[in-house]
């Protein structure tokens, strides 16, 4: 495949370019260059895409406490009693709270997911509309949860 | 690599392993949404229930194996989410070989001593590491 140069704009010839606008590709080919991170215009799409990611490494870490936890309880009482003074710390709660705030994002932005790869909400308003919806579920989830766990006594600070 | 091209109702099949990854993904996050509502629903169960409560928990059969197989496809599908992080951001092929190694390592530890954890509480075996000779 051939590109032709745009007539009247030399910076467009890919061979003789000298802006930068093209790169050779590993392939030996030339190609318009990607516009860089830093002049994207960020839109919520695109936070909904780096926090599920940000939400799915935080989670990955959440597994790890969730071995910790059957292994308390496999190694007896005792160490059960360990574990849940650490995790009831101030701390402890922080954390249980972002790994139930990360579920539940991760959640709510596959859900999202499944109906866009089901060919739905893909225009930019549904998708936009989409992500918000995931936001506001996920905060409701996680937040709520731990309303009512406080609001019981089931959890105490 | 140039093997001649194969299709499906003129749709290009997948030299590679594209698809398969594609559908597994989906497929456990599919089977993924109602089970992290039960996780949640048991966090609540748990939550301040102290280690007796833990073990009456763990002794329903119902509880340990939802468990065992709600930490299984998690760590499935954690293990795929981690290899596409890996794919994007590591391009020397050594590293990305050695790092979805470690990972891979790290899911198959994670889920064998956590599905024998859960094993042992359902069965009620004496605590560890005392019980492990019994």
């Amino acid at each position: 495949m051939s590109s032709s140069p745009l007539p009247g704009d030399a910076s467009n010839d890919p061979v003789t370019d000298q802006t930068g606008r093209f790169v050779r590709q590993p392939n030996g080919r030339v190609r318009p260059l990607s516009p860089h991170l830093q002049i994207w215009r960020f839109h919520i799409t695109m936070w909904g895409s780096i926090l599920n990611r940000f939400a799915a490494g935080a989670l990955s870490v959440g597994t790890l406490f969730i071995g910790a936890w059957l292994a308390a309880a496999a190694f007896g009482s005792d160490a059960y009693a360990g574990f849940a003074g650490l995790m009831g710390s101030p701390l402890g709660l922080l954390i249980w709270f972002g790994v139930t705030l990360a579920a539940a994002y991760h959640l709510t932005a596959g859900i999202r997911h499944l109906i866009w790869d089901a060919g739905s909400g893909l225009t930019p308003k549904a998708a936009d509309n989409l992500t918000v919806a995931s936001f506001v579920a996920a905060l409701v989830i996680a937040v709520g949860f731990w309303i009512v766990l406080f609001a019981t006594g089931k959890v105490v600070l | 690599m140039s093997k001649p091209a194969r299709y499906i109702r003129h749709v290009k099949v997948s030299e590679r392993e594209g698809a398969g990854e594609w559908k597994a993904e989906r497929l456990s996050s599919l089977v993924l949404i109602p089970l992290a509502l039960w996780g949640l629903w048991s966090a609540w169960t748990l939550s301040g229930a102290g280690y007796d409560g833990a073990l009456d928990w763990f002794r329903s059969p119902v509880n340990a194996t939802v468990l065992a197989i709600t930490l299984l496809i998690s760590v499935w599908h954690m293990n795929m989410g981690l290899k596409v992080i890996v794919d994007d951001y590591i391009h020397k092929p050594s590293s990305r070989t050695a790092l979805l190694g470690l990972i891979g390592a790290l899911c198959l530890l994670l889920a064998a001593a956590g599905v024998f954890f859960i094993v042992r509480l359902a069965l009620g075996s004496a605590p560890l590491p005392a019980g492990l000779g019994a």
